[in-house]
């Protein structure tokens, strides 16, 4: 019964880089002189998810680094250690290689052993660095001093007592069953104390099966459930403990048995048995014999979505002191701990009101919660308030091509309906008003669905933010600059495709504010200006368009050294030039007033890159500049790559769509308006400037249905500073299309950048108008 | 990803398993095309025209939302008479990832052939190059020309891919 893992591993690889972000923007968030007990364990859940599911995939490369990085997160965590900045760095170096591991994984890119090494050995030596003396409570702690309040407090009362018995139940991994796995755990266990094998899976099984082992110890229970949990995955193994043995340990861990959730069985599967509660198939393996662990498997990718989103981070938090690490993994891993399925209905106060009166007499452990509740905890509730940009409601993980389909269905119906509206109206009066009414009403329906269909492939551009405070970090300590980043908007939605290409366009405006932006501190000092810069990130919705703004409050654009460095090139530049027409010159090719390269930018490539990129895109990109205030580059985009506000112009028999955002305006021409140059290229006067004439049905090798330019019309279009007549026959409408793409099965089209389905069900290709303008200036060239 | 793959079947069993072919006509010849590569077949619409796109390419048409490119192989092989009424025959294919829709003269049925019914095709120099012909078949009185569709639509003499292989 093998059931083949690899169909999971692109949710494996997904949520793993969910995890490693996640983990990312909270060290960045970290305060070091002061961490949050809360980030610290969120940032400990996300390398515990990883290591978790790592393991169970089989990449013990990854599970081992993490395992790792973990060790020495525990001890912060635990306040074993304290925080320290260094600490911060190995954990972001640490979280870039995993990233490499992961990718390697995917096939992309390979892993430099003597990296993971170092980083390894770096994590060990903070781990090992037993000199720092454990440091205070942890700022946000409860102030309440119940003394089971938190949860490492729970642990160290654990520790106090005597020697405790532990039923230890698990389901080994395949993997980890037939390594060596087994064998060393047992090791460890007897090294920690006494172990008793209670029974243990038949000798064929190979020690894949149902393990139950007792323990007694004086170890703290997390010491070794740690071990047990690499070796079984996804909480298919439990820690109980046997009371009945040495009775005094009844504080903290009494609640596994005797809390209302704890299923009723007290071995074998029971502990699945709760999960019906989130996924009806999980009870399947519960069924199951020796194999039943694997079962979930499948289910794992349908219900880790949902236990993600709560993640302890939705509706957990008012818990958050407790985060008794089940609960953390528990609502990481979906499914196993049974004993708190209960609280995974999604209205945690009621769970919590509900439990309180229960447990708060039988445990201290849990009686955080009450105590919580009751506490002063204000300060608590208002970080639970505090949106994690990871947390949020829940979503499904659904695939790209879904959602086009849906869009392209969609689309369809549109046209359909339209089509059928089309036909009504020809009908006139002879059209049954019922129908009428029900295609208007299918009209309003259809729009509506299209609406929403499209919003799903919205996404808020916090998917771009959350990566620039860690470039900003890492280079302004390259520069020895000090930058504070500002976000703003970050919910800001738009399309899905967009946001992944804006990504590196705003890296590099980001890269250049920081290098030739914002001055070195005494700079800065000597300017009167604070020593710390600002960048500010900010995005927002105007008219149709979304707009990103990357500010920097420093040195701001010199405009003569630019025109300097123009004329140097042999650039056409002129001290008459509009200000935003010199600072344009930075997105020339090859441009740069960077007196020295350095690493980070100053060899003239990027801004040239990112005006192509943005265009590209069918944005923009301004730049606004104070000598000695700062800079400010405002990219314009569309909302969607998907739609286009366009105009349909017709030529001979066919219909083109001109995206309406490059035409200025069309006219008719008059008798004589048109001249030729050399008797090759045509210009017309426009408003007292000579653009050149593109002939569409000429460009084309089509049949114009004039003869003469004064009967059909001038379209003055304007593509990235380049104008240009178009010269076609009739103007049909403005239309919202959808951009389908030509190349999908066809090639590219010089001057012609997709295509459309108009309201009759014909194909319009869109123009390309930059390629026409790039055609109209060749043409004036040839002539000239 | 697939969890399972079968193994390569012997030969002598490959030769016995028939497939399933498509027969067209164009002009006076008959061809035959892997079924699995048709997706449907269509009367023929007007399309939009490619501006300076070869003459065998008649355009694009809207394939229930997909743009798909449309290739005359009667103008492209100088088969046939080139003329359309509401009779011709559009083949949509599924071929490298694509949809290409082909006007052929008609379609005449599906037949089954297994390999011991292909022949190899003697060299012979005509509008269709070799490479493109996997053998012929005959049944009854019939030849027909196995071709490669998948080949021949996606090489660079079709001009229908940017980057089209050999």
């Amino acid at each position: 019964m093998a059931i083949d893992m690899s169909q999971f591993y692109q949710v494996f690889f997904e949520e793993s880089a969910e995890h490693l972000a996640a983990m990312e923007a909270l060290l960045l968030d970290l305060d070091i002189e002061n961490p949050d007990s809360e980030q610290l364990n969120a940032i400990f859940r996300a390398a515990h998810s990883i290591k978790g599911s790592a393991g169970t995939f089989g990449f013990t490369d990854l599970s081992a680094t993490t395992h790792i990085l973990e060790n020495l997160l525990d001890r912060i965590r635990k306040q074993e250690l304290g925080l320290r900045a260094d600490m911060v760095d190995a954990f972001l170096e640490a979280g870039d290689v995993l990233r490499e591991m992961l990718e390697a994984h995917q096939g992309r890119g390979k892993v430099d052993q003597e990296v993971v090494d170092a980083i390894c050995t770096r994590l060990r030596q903070l781990s090992a660095d037993e000199s720092v003396a454990p440091v205070a409570p942890v700022a946000t702690q409860a102030p309440t001093p119940v003394p089971s309040a938190a949860p490492h407090v729970a642990s160290y009362a654990s520790e106090l007592v005597g020697k405790r018995a532990f039923n230890i139940e698990f389901v080994p991994t395949e993997i980890s069953a037939k390594g060596d796995g087994i064998p060393n755990l047992l090791d460890e266990l007897r090294s920690m104390g006494e172990l008793d094998v209670l029974s243990q899976p038949d000798a064929d099984a190979r020690n894949v099966g149902f393990w139950q082992l007792r323990l007694i110890t004086d170890v703290a229970q997390e010491k070794f459930s740690e071990q047990i949990d690499f070796i079984a995955d996804n909480g298919a193994w439990r820690v109980s403990e046997d009371k009945s043995v040495t009775g005094n340990g009844s504080s903290a861990f009494g609640f596994f048995d005797e809390s209302p959730g704890a299923p009723e069985e007290d071995r074998g599967y029971g502990f699945f048995a709760p999960l019906d509660a989130a996924s009806e198939n999980a009870s399947l393996a519960a069924d199951d014999a020796s194999y039943g662990f694997f079962e979930p498997l499948p289910v794992k990718a349908e219900t880790t979505d949902m236990a993600e989103e709560g993640d302890g981070y939705g509706f957990f938090a008012p818990l958050q002191p407790q985060p008794v690490e089940p609960a953390a993994v528990m609502a990481e891993e979906g499914d196993g701990y049974g004993f708190f399925a209960p609280i995974a209905p999604p209205s945690p106060a009621i769970v919590a009101i509900e439990e309180k009166p229960v447990v708060a007499p039988l445990v201290p452990a849990p009686a955080t919660m009450p105590a919580e509740k009751a506490a002063p905890a204000p300060a608590r509730a208002s970080k639970a308030a505090s949106p994690t940009p990871a947390a949020g409601d829940s979503s499904i993980r659904v695939g790209i091509e879904k959602v086009d389909q849906l869009i392209n269905l969609v689309g369809e119906l549109v046209i359909t309906q339209a089509m059928l509206l089309q036909t009504a109206e020809r009908m006139q009066e002879s059209a049954p008003e019922r129908l009428i009414n029900g295609l208007a009403q299918l009209e309003r329906n259809t729009r509506d669905l299209q609406e929403s269909v499209m919003s799903i492939r919205m996404m808020p551009i916090s998917f771009v933010f959350s990566r620039f405070p860690r470039v900003v970090r890492d280079l302004s300590g390259k520069l020895g600059k000090q930058v504070e980043l500002k976000t703003t908007g970050e919910t800001t939605e738009l399309d899905k495709s967009l946001i992944e290409r804006i990504a590196d366009p705003l890296t590099h405006l980001i890269r250049n504010s920081l290098d030739h932006g914002i001055e070195l501190p005494d700079k800065r000092v000597a300017a009167g200006k604070s020593p710390v810069g600002t960048i500010t990130l900010k995005a927002y919705h105007q008219g149709g368009n979304i707009v990103i703004e990357v500010g920097d409050d420093g040195a701001g654009l010199p405009r003569d050294k630019i025109l300097a460095k123009a004329r140097e090139r042999g650039l056409p530049v002129s001290d008459q030039m509009t200000d935003s027409e010199v600072f344009n010159l930075i997105f020339e090719a090859g441009f740069s007033t960077a007196d020295q390269v350095t690493d980070v930018s100053g060899r003239g490539v990027g801004m040239d890159v990112v005006r192509r990129n943005i265009s590209a895109m069918g944005g923009r990109v301004e730049i606004e500049s104070v000598l000695g205030i700062g800079t400010r580059m405002t990219v314009r985009l569309p909302l969607t790559l998907a739609i286009l506000d366009g105009m349909s112009v017709a030529v001979g028999d066919q219909t083109y769509i001109l995206p309406l955002s490059y035409v200025i305006e069309s006219l008719q021409p008059q008798q004589g308006d048109i001249k030729s140059l050399s008797n090759q290229a045509r210009v017309i006067q426009v408003r007292g400037e000579y653009l050149p004439v593109v002939v569409l049905h000429e460009a084309f090798g089509l049949k114009s249905s004039w003869t003469d330019f004064t009967q059909g019309i001038m379209v003055v279009i304007d593509a990235d500073g380049t104008k240009a007549a178009l010269f076609v026959d009739a103007l049909v409408g403005q239309h919202q299309v959808v951009i389908k793409s030509l190349e999908a099965n066809y090639r590219r089209v010089v001057g012609v950048s997709g295509a459309t389905i108009m309201g009759d069900g014909h194909v319009a290709l869109i123009l390309d108008v930059s390629a026409i303008a790039g055609m109209a200036k060749s043409n004036m060239q040839k002539a000239g | 990803m697939e969890p399972m793959t079968y193994g390569g079947t012997a030969a002598s069993e490959e030769e016995m398993v028939a497939n399933e072919f498509l027969t067209f006509t164009l002009g006076s010849e008959e061809y035959a095309i892997d079924i699995l590569k048709v997706q449907e077949i269509r009367g023929y619409e007007q399309p939009t025209l490619i501006a300076n796109a070869p003459a065998f390419i008649k355009g694009v048409i809207n394939l229930r939302g997909i743009i798909v490119p449309i290739v005359d192989l009667r103008i492209k092989f100088k088969l046939g008479k080139i003329e359309y009424t509401p009779f011709t025959v559009v083949i949509i294919l599924n071929v490298a990832r694509r949809v290409i829709g082909v006007v052929v003269d008609s379609v005449s049925d599906v037949i089954s052939l297994n390999q011991s019914q292909i022949r190899p095709a003697p060299d012979f120099s005509g509008t269709f190059d070799t490479k493109y012909i996997l053998g012929l078949a005959s049944q009854d009185t019939r030849m027909m020309i196995v071709t490669d569709i998948e080949r021949l639509m996606t090489s660079a003499d079709m001009e229908l891919i940017d980057a089209a292989a050999e």
